[in-house]
């Protein structure tokens, strides 16, 4: 699905990423954890292709594409999705409206015929229930007035309507308590599938007792410095991020060899 | 012919005068004409010396050199309207070229519709100081001496004592013939004691057209009385439309204007009131989205002149290609008109770095306890929306037209009538810039 090799990116000049190694297997879920300034949402604005984040070295090969060399839409449609840690406001823009526009555009790319109003409804509907989210929220403007948890989990309802085959969450869990958080992990959970991955990116081992991932990371200054299963986030939550750079990468690798 | 082409415009307008007489009304009709005729001619045009039309040049006006001669009052085709009309259920008035066409449509019992003659001779009494009331003085007001000078044609409106009227439209249109023409034209809106009326106007011309008109309405609201005004105007590139409302307004009466501006070439409207009774409310939401060369000027003044009214005034603006947009929104407040509220928000998008907007709030406050506020901003798009947009598929240029489309969406989304917002707000799509090279941060007041 995704392999990114020897990574550098920076912002504003600033080197962020320094060689990044990254490999998904299709159905894989990858959680990515580390400390502040580690580079987490770097990673997560670079896949995505955000402006003002420079690739400086490496690449980012995406279901045998070059990702770096398509625009942020085309990303979308070839089935990138980020979950935004801060959703944007978007005021005047309806939500249903521009999901459908989305949703649509997305199929016109892939050459499938676009969904009327009628069609698209009936594809929301279910995915509402799931997330407990009102209609309410489906007539107010994107996100405009929503509450940090409505935000999150409208982030979580786009992906389950777009279906995208790589999805980047990028602290979903942040600011949610825990009923949100557990909302938002079913309805993750309910997108699992064979051909669809993600990388879940968060600073607490919390979120992953409800997504539990195939392939935990730790990140440190611009480098995976250690990869192994959901334990290794059990072992950081416990001995905490500070331990890292006190020789706990050594250590931990240690362990995960044994 | 060639003498009179290489006059200036004013003094073509002076001879025209003498030449082609306006007959007919009463001695102090014909008083207040000759009388307007010394003004605009002394005053001459307005250029950027007068403080209110500085920012409004009147050059496409004296490139046009239209003429003042009455249309021979052909009767009206429908090929002069390229758009159906806004309001399917509306009794329909067109003027083409300034000339009323005839029949007026038939009303409900205690709505009185009179093209200008008769009016005089039923409501002489109220019209009167009402024609001898407006300001003529200056090149500021030489438009309203222009048009009084040739006052002839006319639309007088009356509603009767709580007289539900419904809706009224009044469709404008210059005729796109050979001959380049300024239209003269007065309307004028009575309305008693809790009457309401809804009134829309629609200025669309056929796509050739060239030409200038130059409408005086004035309207007066009694006690309780509510007016809705509509306004929507797609005119070509070639037409100048000078336009000035003014209302009067006496106790709890209520004034709602909504305009729309998406054309031409050169567009001045003066919209003035006055909250003479206790506890009146005056609204003025406007949005304009232009391209090419397009000016757009929206002068508004309020008068706050008795205690308890609220006035607010929220307008918006969208700007590509080199066009021009200028607001200017003064309240005064006077002394004693205490308790007054008044708002005031102009926020503005500039899609083109040729495109240019002169924004003025003018808040002028005499009187205690006035809960007022004001703002104006001009912004480009937000980026982080436009990107957020795109990580969901649109693509750059869709971002920016849904983003843009909203902006000014805020603004007809306010309109009451569901289906007139509906169509103002596609309309307002279908005029937005092609284009969209830049952006920043959209801020609001």
């Amino acid at each position: 699905m995704l392999e990114v090799k020897n990574l550098h990116a920076t912002v504003g000049g600033k080197p962020i990423l320094k060689g990044l190694d990254l490999s998904i297997a299709d159905g894989e879920i990858h959680a990515i954890m580390g400390p502040n300034g580690a580079g987490k949402s770097t990673l997560g604005n670079v896949l995505a292709g955000r402006e003002g984040y420079e690739v400086t070295a490496g690449e980012v090969i995406y279901k045998g594409k070059n990702l770096l060399e398509l625009e942020p839409e085309e990303r979308a449609c070839e089935g990138v999705f980020m979950a935004f840690q801060y959703p944007v406001e978007i005021p005047g823009v309806n939500n249903t409206y521009f999901l459908r526009a989305a949703l649509n555009a997305q199929r016109k790319y892939r050459g499938e015929p676009e969904l009327d109003s009628m069609e698209f409804l009936k594809r929301v509907r279910e995915k509402l229930k799931i997330l407990h989210i009102s209609d309410d929220l489906m007539h107010r403007a994107v996100n405009e007035g929503f509450s940090g948890g409505e935000k999150k989990r409208n982030e979580i309802f786009q992906m389950a309507v777009l279906e995208p085959s790589l999805a980047i969450l990028d602290e979903t869990d942040s600011g949610l308590d825990i009923d949100a958080l557990r909302l938002v992990a079913k309805g993750v959970n309910q997108l699992r599938g064979e051909d669809r991955s993600m990388i879940v990116v968060t600073h607490y081992q919390r979120l992953l007792d409800y997504i539990v991932p195939d392939v935990v990371h730790v990140l440190a200054d611009g480098k995976i410095v250690a990869s192994g299963d959901a334990k290794l986030a059990l072992k950081l939550e416990d001995q905490g991020y500070s331990w890292l750079e006190q020789g706990g990468i050594a250590q931990l690798n240690e362990e995960i060899r044994t | 012919m060639d003498a009179a082409k290489t006059l200036p415009l004013v003094e073509k307008w002076s001879e025209e005068f003498s030449t082609i007489a306006r007959q007919g009304g009463p001695g102090w009709l014909q008083e207040l004409r000759s009388n307007a005729a010394g003004q605009f001619g002394s005053a001459g045009l307005p250029t950027r010396r007068n403080e209110e039309w500085k920012y409004t040049p009147v050059r496409l006006l004296e490139g046009l050199r239209p003429t003042t001669a009455p249309d021979d009052g052909r009767t009206v085709a429908e090929t002069h309207f390229p758009q159906p009309p806004l309001c399917e259920d509306a009794a329909v008035v067109s003027i083409v070229n300034g000339v009323l066409s005839f029949p007026l449509p038939g009303m409900m019992a205690g709505v009185t519709l009179l093209p200008l003659g008769e009016a005089i001779e039923k409501f002489g009494k109220k019209l009167q100081p009402l024609f001898s009331g407006v300001e003529l003085e200056g090149a500021g007001r030489m438009f309203s001496a222009l048009n009084t000078a040739f006052l002839d044609q006319g639309l007088v409106v009356h509603v009767d004592k709580n007289t539900q009227a419904g809706n009224l439209l009044v469709r404008w249109a210059l005729s796109g013939e050979e001959t380049v023409r300024l239209g003269n034209f007065r309307l004028v809106i009575l309305l008693e004691q809790g009457a309401k009326l809804d009134f829309i106007e629609q200025f669309e011309s056929a796509s050739a057209a060239r030409g200038a008109l130059n409408v005086l309405t004035q309207i007066d609201l009694s006690n309780e009385a509510e007016l809705s005004h509509v306004r929507m105007q797609d005119e070509g590139d070639d037409v100048v439309l000078l336009t000035s409302t003014s209302i009067q307004q006496a106790a709890a009466s209520v004034y709602q204007y909504s305009g729309f501006d998406l054309g031409g070439g050169l567009v001045r409207h003066e919209l003035h009131t006055e909250l003479a009774g206790a506890g009146a409310f005056a609204g003025f939401d406007g949005a304009f989205v232009l391209d090419g060369k397009r000016h757009v000027d929206n002068h508004i003044s309020v008068d706050h002149a008795a205690p308890g009214c609220s006035s607010n005034q929220f307008f918006r603006g969208v700007l590509g290609g080199s066009s021009r947009g200028v607001f200017n929104g003064r309240a005064l407040i006077r002394p004693g008109s205490d308790e007054s509220v008044v708002y005031q928000s102009n926020a503005n998008l500039l899609l083109s770095r040729l495109a240019e907007i002169d924004t003025k709030p003018e808040l002028e406050i005499y009187a205690d306890e006035v809960e007022a506020s004001h703002g104006a901003t001009v912004g480009q798009l937000d980026e982080s929306a436009i990107f957020y947009m795109r990580t969901r598929g649109l693509s750059d240029p869709e971002a920016r037209r849904m983003l843009t489309a909203a902006f000014c969406h805020a603004v007809s989304d306010r309109l009451r009538d569901a289906g007139l917002s509906e169509i103002i707000s596609r309309r307002l799509d279908a005029a937005m810039p092609g284009d969209q090279p830049i952006a920043a941060e959209v801020s609001d007041a």
